[in-house]
C-alpha cells in the first residue's frame, strides 16, 4: 500500500531518512531501516576529514531546530565500511555527496558508486560553508555544471538537493533537469540565526546556522508544489515532516517520498514507522489504495 | 537553551573546579547537560549536583575547559538538558569505582543510594593525592571509601582495577557502578562479569547534538547514541558495543583507536 518509487529505487515505503542525521555511522544508518526508514540517505561525505564547526552545532529554538555542523565528515576514504553496514538494512542507501569544486563532487561521487551506494544525492544547498553546498546551487550555471559532470561519470541515479535560500528555485531546478539529473530533493535547512541576549552573542559557533523543523514545512511544501508543477523531475520533499499529515501534504503537491530529519528528536527513530502507519490510517480513512492517487492530487 | 550566571566556583583539587549555577535544575544521578561557554565551544558535563544551584564539576583539559577555569562568579554559561539515560540504583550493597573527575557523576549517585538505605562502598581513584575528588564528601554521606593513587601518595598505590578485584573477592556486592577512562571501565566491567556483579557504566564520546539526531556518538554495532540511550549503560548492552575500549570517533566520525 505504501510502495513507492523515486528515480527507479523502489521503496517499501515513501519515508527516508535526511542527509545529516545519524548519517555518517553504518550501524546507525541501518539502525534507521529496522525501525521503517523506506531509503537512508548517508551524511553528506566530501574528499576530505572535515572535524566540522565548534559547538554549539546543533540547537533547539521555539521556531524548530538550528545547526550549522559545517560538513563534519570522516572523508570519503573512510566512508566504505560505513556503506556497507547501512547497506545491511535492507533499504537503498543514497550516499550524499559535497565538493569544493566540480572536480571533487565527481570523484567522490565515483567513489561513493563503487561503494556500493544505489543513488547519488548532491549536497548543493548546505547553508553552513562557504564554497560549498549552497555555493554551487545557488547559481543555475553552477548546479548545471556540477550536476552534468557527475550525471557523466556514475551510472547510479543522481538526485540534486535543493535549497528554498535562492531567488528562482524552478530556475534552478530546471538546470538540473537540463543536466538530466534524475530528481531532486526540496529543501535544506533556511539560513538562520539565534542571537542570546544575555550573552549578547549567536549561540551556535559558526553564528549562523540553518532552521529545521515544522516552521519550514510551508515553505518546502510550496517549493516541491513548484518544482513538480514547472518541471518532469521527481521530487523528495524534505522540511518538518514530523507525522503521516505533514508527509500527505508533501505527497499531495506531488513528492514521491519524503525526508524525515529533526523529527527524529520529536519522536525518536521509530518516527519512521510511526509516519507510515498515519499515512496508511489516512489512506484506509480515505479509501486510497495506493500512494499513486495521492501523489500530486493538490496540483489539480 | 538557557543562560545562567555562575553563583560559585570551587576549587576541589588542582585542576578540577566545581561550578555551581544561578539554575534549579533537578536531574537523576548520571544525567548530563551540554554547557555553552559563550564565544568558545559546548560540552556534554555531567551533573556532579542535582537541583538547586546546580553543580558541574569539571577537569582543565583542553582550552574550554581552561577558560571555563579562568571565570568567575556572575560570568554567564548556557545550559542544555538535563538528557541522557541516568544510572539506576536496583541494589541493596553496591559497590562504585570513579576515575579521577569520573566520580563527577559517582558521587550523588552514592548520595542518593545511601539516602535510599542502600550500603555502598566507592573505590576513588586518582593519579596522585591532590587530584581524588570528592573523598570527603562520599565519606560524609556514609559510604566506606577505598583510596587508590597511581603514585602511592595517598591509600593503596594501585590502580581502582586493583582493589575493585580484592574488594570483590573479600565481600558480596549485588550491584557496580562506573565511570571514569574508558580503559578503567572497561577493566571494572570484566572483574565484576568475573564476580557476576551486574555492572552499569558511564560512556563518553564526542557530542554535538545532545538530542540524537546528529550520529556523532553512536557505539558500534547497535548504533545506540550515547547522548540518548546512554549515556549510562548497563553491561549487557556494553558487551555488544565492537568500539567500547578499542575505538573512539572524533567531530569528523573518523576512527580513533586508543
Amino acid at each position: 500500500m505504501l510502495e513507492t518509487e523515486i528515480c527507479g529505487l523502489k521503496l517499501d515505503n515513501p519515508t527516508v531518512l535526511a542527509s545529516g542525521i545519524l548519517g555518517n555511522v553504518g550501524s546507525s544508518l541501518r539502525r534507521c531501516a529496522r525501525q521503517g526508514a523506506g531509503a537512508l540517505v548517508t551524511k553528506s561525505i566530501g574528499k576530505h576529514e572535515r572535524q566540522g564547526h565548534k559547538n554549539p552545532t546543533v540547537i533547539r529554538v521555539k521556531e524548530g531546530y538550528l545547526n550549522a555542523v559545517g560538513l563534519a565528515n570522516q572523508g570519503i576514504a573512510e566512508f566504505g565500511c560505513e556503506v556497507a553496514t547501512a547497506k545491511e538494512g535492507g533499504v537503498p542507501v543514497i550516499g550524499s555527496v559535497f565538493g569544493f569544486s566540480v572536480r571533487e563532487f565527481v570523484s567522490v561521487a565515483a567513489t561513493m558508486e563503487d561503494y556500493g551506494v544505489d543513488a547519488i544525492e548532491l549536497n548543493l544547498s548546505c547553508p553552513n560553508v562557504g564554497k560549498a553546498g549552497a555555493f554551487f546551487g545557488t547559481g543555475e550555471e553552477l548546479t548545471y555544471e556540477v550536476v552534468k559532470a557527475v550525471k557523466d561519470s556514475v551510472s547510479v541515479p543522481v538526485i540534486a538537493k535543493l535549497t528554498a535560500n535562492t531567488g528562482d528555485l524552478v530556475a534552478i531546478a530546471k538546470a538540473c533537469e537540463r543536466a538530466e539529473c534524475d530528481g531532486v530533493t526540496a529543501i535544506n535547512t533556511l539560513k538562520a540565526m539565534k542571537i542570546d541576549i544575555k550573552a549578547g552573542m549567536p549561540i551556535l559557533g559558526h553564528k549562523i546556522g540553518g532552521l529545521s523543523g515544522p516552521s519550514i514545512k510551508p515553505v518546502g511544501v510550496a517549493s516541491v508544489y513548484e518544482i513538480v508543477k514547472e518541471t518532469d523531475l521527481p521530487v523528495m520533499g524534505c522540511g518538518g515532516v514530523t507525522t503521516g499529515e505533514d508527509a500527505i501534504e508533501y505527497l499531495m503537491a506531488g513528492a514521491s517520498a519524503v525526508q524525515i530529519g529533526v523529527g527524529v528528536a520529536d519522536r525518536g527513530i521509530s518516527i519512521f514507522k510511526k509516519v507510515s502507519r498515519e499515512i496508511e490510517e489516512f489512506m484506509v480513512e480515505n479509501n486510497y489504495k495506493s500512494l499513486k492517487e495521492i501523489i500530486g492530487v493538490a496540483q489539480g | 537553551m538557557q543562560t545562567v550566571k555562575i553563583k560559585e566556583i570551587i576549587k576541589e583539587t588542582k585542576n578540577i573546579k566545581t561550578f555551581r549555577l544561578d539554575l534549579d535544575l533537578p536531574a537523576l544521578p548520571g544525567q548530563y547537560v551540554m554547557l555553552w561557554v559563550p564565544g568558545y565551544d559546548e560540552k556534554p558535563l555531567s551533573i556532579s549536583y542535582p537541583g538547586e544551584d546546580v553543580g558541574l564539576t569539571i577537569l582543565k583539559k583542553g582550552p574550554t575547559t581552561t577558560r571555563l577555569h579562568e571565570m568567575k562568579a556572575g560570568d554567564v554559561l548556557g545550559v542544555r538538558g538535563p538528557f541522557g539515560r541516568a544510572l539506576k540504583i536496583s541494589g541493596k550493597k553496591i559497590i562504585a569505582v570513579g576515575g579521577g573527575v569520573g566520580m563527577a557523576p559517582i558521587a550523588p549517585l552514592i548520595e542518593k543510594a545511601i539516602s535510599k538505605g542502600v550500603e555502598a562502598t566507592v573505590i576513588v581513584g586518582a593519579v596522585t593525592k591532590r587530584e581524588l575528588l570528592f573523598v570527603d564528601r562520599v565519606e560524609k554521606a556514609g559510604a566506606k571509601v577505598i583510596i587508590t593513587t597511581d603514585d602511592g601518595t595517598c591509600g593503596l598505590k594501585c590502580y581502582t582495577t586493583h582493589a575493585l578485584e580484592q574488594e570483590l573477592k573479600a565481600e558480596k556486592y549485588d550491584e557496580c557502578f562506573t565511570c571514569g577512562p574508558e580503559v578503567m571501565m572497561y577493566m571494572v566491567l570484566g572483574i565484576a562479569k568475573k564476580h557476576k556483579v551486574p555492572t552499569q557504566a558511564s560512556m563518553e564520546r564526542y557530542f554535538k547534538c545532545g538530542i540524537g539526531i546528529c550520529g556523532a556518538c553512536v557505539m558500534d554495532d547497535g548504533g545506540l547514541r550515547v547522548c540518548k540511550e546512554g549515556p549510562n549503560f548497563r553491561d549487557v548492552e556494553i558487551e555488544k558495543f565492537k568500539d567500547f575500549g578499542k575505538y573512539t570517533r572524533d567531530a569528523s566520525g573518523k576512527k580513533i583507536y586508543w
